[in-house]
């Protein structure tokens, strides 16, 4: 009796309770994981080489003279960024959850108690030490190319570029969930995915810094979310924008991710009554 | 037709214990053991036999298939089927034989099954009118004709297990080799596929390999048997006859037409099952005649049948001895 | 020799017919792909768009003459995914599944089988829209290349086949030994990608790198340079001999591949 009367609240708590006792777990099966595939692991990241490619257009192109603000030491700092951004934000979510739905297995992660987004957050967030550790000696590069530019001595800047980059991967990470909820509705959610992927290539300052683009595109790619799951980041990491406006950007990178949450929450409830209905 | 010799096949296999901090060090370091899949193998098949292959799972019975077919190379020893060494993989080879797998098909997903023989055809370069005849024949015999336009994946298991037998055989090969064929079949198909298979074999004197794990397969379909656990070779020969070497009983089910007296049975022989209506009693084959008559006698029998003990219960008898004999072998 | 030919003409166009009715099937997500390989092209050139935009010339190469590379790169690109990495997918598939062994078990060639396995023929939008990049370029370079420079152009070219051939059969042999790696033509892609511009634009070791380990060089400058008339026969040659040396060891690791592969077990 006591039990049924129970405040939601309260409920809610034992919910979280639930949650901070399973997530460690979750995360040390996430790295076992990880380790069991390590050989898929450097595979990917052999193929995260369109920065480098990017990056040696790029400086022999500022052989003559440098593009805007963009020398050539510009240039590599800002292609090493990149890279670097890319391989800690990087996800793959998305193809895990078309894979889930159209196989139908999603339904084995709905019977257990933990909301299926916290298994699928603690397996990709798993992967995010491995990637460090793959990294420092990119950073390490970066310091050497362009060390006064790196806010290492400035804690409030180097705060800046933290928040930046886990809002980076919150926010692909949210998108992904978003884009990968479609299986349940079309066929073809990776095409939808890989059209995002598209306009993320030019839109966030992947192939080409958003400064050097045209006028309209760089305003364009201010007010969507392309940019800031990779541009914003490398741009705050070398130290291209002053401190007030990196802040500013900041808000607006965490605004993207609350809209992308509210979505993500909004839609998974429909997209679960649709395969619970449908099935793959 | 099937000459095997001393054959061994060896694999190096990378064992790592669970466990996180086992994984980080197995990246720097492996530790490799050699595991023997076949271990000394000899036998000899002649043309127009059927042979099962049994053993427990792991035992090396499909090894030694893949090994007949040409997928994989052994280690060690001599191997010919058909004159053939079976690695070379010959174009004459390839012809001569066929592999069927119940857990895998060759069948393709998404096409119909004509698609799959028409590739087949043109695989083995079968002259129109022959491939016609014989898959027009074998379609037949399977009883898949209206099937043939329905892609696999709308197929059940039995319809695909069939259409798979149909692509099989349309190059009409001289050695079959049926690596579990009947897995995960109703009791119906399997009968209809063990019908075929035999009077496959009786039709065109093809050489029959088959491994299952029904022993009512191996019953039905192959008089001798070849028995592999943990690689050895531990039997080779009539089934019947390792049956009665390793349970010489029979079992006797009688049927009451009224509760019989206690006791009464237990001085008939050894009472195995025994409900209020019938029971059923192992019994040495020699004393089965004594037994019937003295059950007539003095038991209130409506019903009386005799028959040998489950194979099924004669194989894990088998095996499990063998394993408490660490692997010796028995004489054949 | 002629009763081989004949028998491998027809093994390949039942093979082509497999793919064509596949294709049929699934003719909607078959379609949606061409359409973004085609939306991929485009995001391509925009990066050198943006270049051209502010500056002449890029180490030596002219707009319209990168645009003859990276055209020719797009062409490749669309020979890649509609003729070669359906098949590559599908073996890896193949090998993880234990299927393979249903083509071993064949009594032809196991590499034509498996190099014939699957095409894409929706990539047929990519493939003209990249012609079309590269005559465009040509005609803004007011330059019809003389038949000698066509023919070396497309003899390099083919070479230039044949190397994508090869580097993939190398792939192959590999995930014969490491069954999991299934993106393992992801990675191909990526490499493949660095052939995108000119290769002058790499300097010193990378250049290096990209001659004579990955052949990128062979691939798509260098045909580019034949068809303007810029490469010397001497390079042409080298070029020419160099692929074909590289098929012949491509063809013998795949031999030795074939011969340790071990098979999904049961």
């Amino acid at each position: 009796m006591k039990r049924m009367q129970q405040s939601s609240a309260s409920r809610a708590l034992s919910g979280v309770r639930r949650l901070l006792r399973a997530y460690p777990s979750l995360l040390r099966v996430g790295l076992a994981d990880m380790l069991a595939y390590r050989a898929e692991f450097l595979v990917w990241i052999l193929s995260m080489n369109m920065p480098l490619v990017m990056m040696a257009l790029w400086t022999a192109v500022a052989a003559d003279g440098p593009m805007g603000r963009f020398g050539q030491r510009e240039f590599v700092a800002y292609y090493l960024g990149m890279l670097i951004v890319r391989i800690l934000t990087g996800s793959w979510l998305v193809w895990e959850l078309t894979m889930e739905i159209r196989r139908g297995t999603l339904a084995i992660r709905l019977l257990r108690p933990i909301h299926p987004l916290w298994a699928f957050s603690a397996m990709q967030l798993a992967a995010v030490p491995m990637r460090a550790l793959v990294i420092s000696p990119l950073i390490v590069v970066l310091y050497w190319i362009a060390g006064a530019r790196l806010p290492m001595h400035d804690p409030e800047r180097l705060a800046i570029v933290f928040a930046s980059i886990a809002g980076a991967w919150l926010l692909l990470f949210l998108v992904m969930a978003i884009v990968g909820m479609l299986a349940a509705y079309i066929e073809s959610a990776l095409s939808v995915f890989d059209l995002w992927l598209g306009a993320q290539a030019i839109l966030s300052g992947f192939l080409v810094p958003l400064e050097l683009m045209p006028a309209w595109v760089a305003r364009l790619a201010r007010v969507l979310p392309f940019r800031y799951i990779l541009g914003f980041p490398v741009e705050t990491l070398i130290g291209l924008e002053s401190e007030t406006v990196a802040l500013r950007e900041l808000g607006i990178q965490w605004l993207f991710v609350a809209t992308a949450l509210a979505m993500t929450l909004l839609l998974w409830r429909k997209a679960l009554r649709r395969f619970a209905a449908f099935g793959g | 037709m099937i000459d095997v010799s001393s054959l061994s096949k060896i694999y190096r296999v990378h064992r790592r214990p669970p466990g996180v901090w086992a994984a980080m060090r197995s990246l720097v370091h492996r530790n490799y053991e050699n595991v023997h899949a076949l271990a000394d193998v000899s036998f000899h098949i002649q043309p127009g036999e059927r042979v099962g292959f049994l053993g427990p799972n792991g035992a090396g019975k499909t090894t030694a298939l893949k090994i007949l077919s040409g997928l994989l190379y052994p280690t060690s020893g001599k191997v010919t089927v058909g004159g053939f060494v079976p690695h070379e993989r010959r174009v004459e080879f390839l012809r001569t034989i066929t592999l069927v797998m119940g857990q895998k098909q060759q069948l393709m997903w998404d096409l119909p099954p004509s698609e799959t023989f028409a590739m087949n055809r043109a695989l083995f370069d079968l002259p129109k009118r022959e491939a016609d005849a014989v898959q027009n024949e074998l379609v037949e015999l399977l009883q898949v004709g209206p099937l043939l336009g329905k892609p696999c994946r709308q197929l059940s298991l039995g319809e695909r297990m069939k259409c798979e037998l149909v692509a099989a055989l349309l190059h009409r090969p001289k050695v079959l080799f049926l690596d579990e064929p009947t897995i995960g079949l109703d009791v119906s198909m399997q009968a209809q596929l063990r019908d075929f298979i035999r009077r496959h074999n009786e039709a065109t004197g093809a050489t029959i390999l088959l491994t299952s794990h029904y022993m009512a397969d191996v019953a039905a379909l192959c008089p001798r048997v070849v028995v592999i656990d943990k690689g050895h070779l531990i039997y080779d020969g009539d089934l019947k006859t390792l049956a009665r070497r390793i349970r010489p009983e029979k079992r006797i089910t009688l049927h009451f037409a009224s509760v019989p007296a206690p006791g009464s049975l237990d001085r008939l022989g050894n009472c195995v099952a025994r409900s209020d209506s019938q029971a059923t009693l192992s019994v040495p084959a020699a004393q089965v005649t004594d037994a019937v008559r003295a059950a007539l006698e003095q038991l209130p029998i409506s019903d009386i049948s005799v028959e040998d003990p489950p194979l099924e219960e004669i194989m894990r008898e088998f095996l499990g001895g063998e394993r408490e004999n660490n692997g010796g072998k028995t004489p054949t | 020799m002629k009763q081989i030919f004949r028998r491998y003409a027809r093994l390949f166009s039942v093979q082509l017919r497999t793919s064509f009715t596949l294709a049929v099937q699934y003719r909607f997500d078959f379609f949606i792909e061409g359409l973004l390989a085609l939306l991929w092209l485009g995001i391509t050139l925009v990066p050198l768009m943006v270049v051209f935009a502010r500056r002449a010339t890029v180490a030596g190469w002219s707009y319209p003459e990168a645009l003859v590379v990276v055209g020719l790169f797009s062409v490749l690109k669309a020979v890649l995914d509609g003729a070669i990495t359906p098949s590559l997918n599908h073996v890896v598939d193949g090998i993880r599944k234990g299927t393979l062994d249903f083509i071993l078990l064949k009594p032809a060639d196991a590499q034509f089988l498996v190099s014939t396995a699957r095409f894409d023929p929706w990539r047929i939008l990519d493939l003209f829209g990249s012609i079309a990049i590269v005559l465009y370029a040509l005609r803004r370079l007011h330059h019809v290349p003389s038949v000698w420079e066509a023919l070396t152009g497309c003899a390099l070219f083919s070479v230039a086949i044949l190397l994508i051939y090869s580097l993939w059969i190398l792939v192959v042999s590999l995930s014969f030994r490491v069954v999991k790696v299934d993106n393992l033509s992801y990675l191909f892609m990526s490499i493949f990608d660095a052939g995108r511009w000119p290769i002058h634009v790499f300097k010193g070791a990378l250049r290096v790198l990209f001659t004579v380990v990955f052949p990128l060089a062979l691939m798509t400058t260098y045909p580019a340079q034949a068809l303007l008339g810029h490469l010397s026969l001497a390079h042409a040659l080298l070029a020419g001999a160099g692929g074909l040396l590289f098929a012949g060891c491509a063809r013998w690791i795949w031999q030795r591949s074939l011969h340790a592969y071990t098979s999904a077990s049961s």
